[in-house]
């Protein structure tokens, strides 16, 4: 692979199974996908399609088999700990030290970057209104998330990786949370946000891969992935309703539907979801029509 | 350094609580040395007439109304199977709790590195040790200056004391050690084996001293070589075997960073 400076992250047919002596299964399988600079990058599936596998295959907590990732242009398994200094990352799970105080939390993990953070990290903290003198026991989950995106950002990575970042945050603060993200953005940072919620996507990122069961079924800009010419039916044939995804020449839909008793019919985009499950069943080769 | 403050103040007050209980306890019985001191002598003859138990306990070697033999015989066994637990529970929680407690993906992903993250710990682990062992002894000085045992202490009292003590310490290092290794290995904290097996190396002690046919375990089990009665009596330790324990350390804390380095880490 390339050494490419242009990408900040690039993975290379990489492959991580998982299992011992009962037995083996890939978790994920194959995967070649390449983020530019500045991008931010949105990574699509399911529970279990093999987001998280990539990303902390990407973070060195995973041992991979086969393939090559690169971030910021190094070699995510020889130069881990350059890489970590530079990218910032927010686990699912906010989990810390139940005993400690946030800002002690807050302020190990600037120490171990070696930096003084302290003036990025109140700004944070003050915009997403972090209690710092709080013990972590005493936070829900959505407050612990707050402290995981303090944490990943107050060093001001060139990498941001987000892993369901808003899971367990109000709307209120997931607004101000893809605020923080734009205004990283804007300053070069380059976010890969890993996510099943597709609105957030559609919303806040570029460019985005859809993964299912390990293999990426699909990698283009939002814009490309939502303007194609995949419709939403829905009709009333016979008294009964039905809606599917179509995806073809309009002429051949009209042709087909020609031959049904539709009483009403409404051609809509369909929602990134159903593109989602469209471009799936696409892969699979089961038809170019759900029904 | 910030991973060892951090591990020092996550432990803390394990650390006091286990140094305070046993510490105490040591300190009780030196107490009570001086107020038993008429009876002593009885006491010792009746603790030399129990057969195999006084074998195994080596109290048939020692003279239980001096000092020194009330001090290896009482206060040893005690600080033996105290030391030997808190390195045990230490090394069992050290490496582990981070995936148990899901902190596994915060500490992985700070640039530290796994080496260094596994030596922090293990060096934490040492520390706390020693720590234990320091606040231990302050509490048996105060015992022994209430005991009247303390001024003037006779030189191969001293002497002995002090083999003991660093060979407890290279006991505790050896058990704390294997408990790292398979704190390294576990994604849960594994404490009761942990103590199980703190307890069962010292059961292995004390049936290698009476059966002979177990006399081999004496290569397994680090009570052996750290034995207050066998030092208190021979005026040393027996450096084969605190060879073969600080060996075993080694191997063990070199096992647990090539398996750490290598393994998947949960979330």
């Amino acid at each position: 692979m390339s050494k490419s400076t242009d990408h900040a992250i690039e993975i290379h047919e990489f492959t991580k199974t998982y299992g011992g002596i009962r037995g083996k299964h890939r978790g994920v399988n194959q995967i070649s996908l390449t983020v530019k600079r500045g991008d931010i990058f949105g990574f699509l599936g399911p529970n279990g399609a093999g987001k998280s596998t990539t990303i902390r295959s990407m973070l060195g907590l995973l041992r991979f088999q086969e393939g090559e990732i690169r971030l910021l242009g190094m070699d995510a398994v020889k130069e881990q700990r350059e890489i970590l200094r530079k990218v910032g990352y927010m686990p699912s799970e906010a989990m810390f030290y139940p005993s400690m105080k946030v800002k002690d939390v807050i302020a190990f993990a600037a120490k171990a970057r070696k930096m003084d953070c302290t003036r990025e990290a109140e700004r944070i903290c003050s915009l997403l209104e972090v209690d710092r003198e709080k013990r972590i026991e005493q936070l829900s989950l959505g407050n612990r998330k707050k402290v995981s995106i303090v944490c990943a950002m107050q060093h001001k990575p060139e990498l941001l990786i987000l892993d369901e970042p808003t899971s367990g945050l109000d709307p209120l603060m997931q607004e101000a949370f893809f605020q923080l993200i734009l205004e990283y953005n804007r300053q070069g940072t380059t976010c890969f946000l890993s996510s099943h919620v597709l609105s957030e996507v559609k919303t806040y990122c570029r460019n985005a891969a859809m993964i299912k069961e390990g293999v990426i079924i699909k990698r283009d800009s939002v814009e490309n992935l939502t303007r194609s010419n995949a419709r939403r039916v829905r009709l009333v044939e016979d008294g009964e309703k039905k809606e599917f995804v179509y995806t073809g020449s309009m002429q051949e839909l009209i042709r087909k539907l020609d031959q049904r008793k539709v009483e009403d019919l409404l051609i809509e985009e369909p929602s990134l979801e159903e593109l989602f499950m469209h471009y799936y069943e696409q892969e699979k080769g089961e038809g170019r029509e759900e029904q | 350094m910030t991973l060892l403050i951090h591990e020092w103040k996550l432990n803390i007050k394990s650390l006091l609580i286990w140094s305070i209980c046993v510490g105490f306890s040591c300190f009780g019985c030196l107490c009570l040395f001086e107020g038993m001191e008429d009876t002593m002598e009885q006491m010792a003859d009746a603790y030399a007439q129990m057969g195999a138990f006084s074998t195994a306990l080596g109290l048939d070697r020692i003279n239980v109304s001096t000092m020194d033999g009330f001090f290896a015989a009482e206060v040893g066994l005690l600080y033996a199977i105290g030391g030997a637990m808190f390195a045990a529970m230490t090394g069992a929680c050290m490496v582990s709790k981070e995936e148990e407690g899901h902190t596994s993906e915060f500490l992985n992903t700070l640039p530290l590195g796994r080496g260094h993250i596994i030596g922090g710990k293990y060096a934490a682990m040492l520390l706390l040790i020693l720590m234990y062992n320091v606040i231990c002894i302050l509490w048996e000085v105060a015992g022994f200056l209430v005991a009247g045992a303390l001024f003037p202490i006779e030189d191969f009292f001293l002497e002995n004391l002090l083999l003991f003590h660093g060979a407890q310490l290279l006991m505790q290092v050896e058990i704390g050690s294997v408990c790292f290794l398979i704190s390294a290995i576990c994604k849960r904290k594994q404490t009761g084996a942990a103590l199980g097996l703190a307890v069962l190396l010292y059961a292995a002690d004390l049936m290698c001293r009476v059966v002979p046919d177990l006399e081999g375990m004496k290569y397994v089990t680090p009570y052996y070589f750290s034995n207050a009665t066998e030092i208190f009596v021979s005026g040393k330790v027996d450096m084969g075997m605190a060879g073969i324990g600080a060996a075993a350390a080694v191997l063990a804390a070199g096992g647990a960073v090539w398996i750490y380095r290598r393994r998947d880490l949960a979330a």
